[in-house]
């Protein structure tokens, strides 16, 4: 399993965890902490746009590899629904999925569900602009 | 956030500070960190997208009242995030929501994401709400 803290400061500062990274696939999952919530006590939106958000990052990532590193890749556009409300307790497994990855964007899509019951907690679609593609 | 309201622990876990709470409008700032980074040594999304959440779900509830909104919580169903420019370890993040229109059982606010003292837009962000119903 590959260390999350050197991979991606931030999503590992919330807690997440890398579980599988292949090509164009990567899951993720967190064990929701009091620490993850919002003033209503559920969880903080921000916690699964994290997520799902480093899920596809890594899946280009994994299929880009040292290209990735010469030339960076960031999300420029996300859309993500939240379908259900999670709470202290619950585990959260997100896989993100590349759609398409063209000269100078990607497109991928993320879902996040609770790993007891698969319930769907939150989907994305996550565009990725790629640092010195065609066009740029 | 104090008078404001009730605290949320996931804006403290990650470094983020109310600056502005009135009516209709919520000013949040956040120092980035490396921490904060994700494997391209750069703001991670998620910091962008936890702020603008928190900062518009804040905003919502300047107007709908610290009160109301216990009784009958308001929750994030759709985010449309843009992210525009990158931001780096040393950089003062500020994020300014404001509501674009709070109806009986949905609401829409918006959030823009700058750096301390520049106009350029880092990030902005469409959030829709539902209003729970009072709690059971």
């Amino acid at each position: 399993m590959m260390d999350e803290r050197r991979r991606s400061p931030f999503s590992a500062f919330i807690g997440t965890e890398m579980e599988e990274m292949r090509d164009g696939y990567v899951r993720l999952s967190l064990r929701l902490g009091p620490q993850h919530t919002n003033p209503n006590g559920v969880m903080h939106g921000g916690v699964v746009t994290t997520m799902m958000d480093s899920a596809l990052g890594a899946a280009l990532s994994s299929v880009r590899g040292d290209d990735a590193r010469r030339n960076p890749h960031a999300t420029i556009e996300m859309n993500a629904s939240f379908l259900s409300p999670a709470f202290p307790g619950d585990e959260i497994v997100v896989e993100g999925r590349l759609l398409r990855l063209g000269g100078s964007v990607a497109f991928g899509e993320a879902e996040a569900r609770r790993r007891s019951d698969e319930r769907l907690i939150a989907k994305a679609r996550l565009t990725f602009a790629i640092a010195g593609g065609r066009g740029q | 956030m104090t008078e404001q309201g009730e605290r949320s622990p996931f804006l403290d876990l990650i470094g983020g500070q109310v600056e502005e709470w009135r009516e209709g409008y919520v000013r949040m700032a956040l120092a980035l960190m490396p921490h904060h980074t994700n494997p391209h040594g750069v703001m991670h999304g998620g910091v962008i997208t936890s702020l603008m959440d928190e900062a518009v779900g804040g905003v919502i509830a300047s107007v709908r009242g610290i009160d109301v909104m216990k009784a009958a919580p308001h929750a994030t169903v759709e985010m449309n995030a843009s992210f525009m420019a990158g931001a780096r370890p040393g950089d003062e993040i500020v994020v300014e929501a404001r509501v674009l229109r709070l109806g009986k059982t949905v609401a829409f606010a918006e959030a823009e994401a700058r750096r301390r003292g520049e106009d350029e837009l880092i990030a902005k962000g469409r959030f829709t709400f539902v209003i729970v119903g009072p709690r059971q």
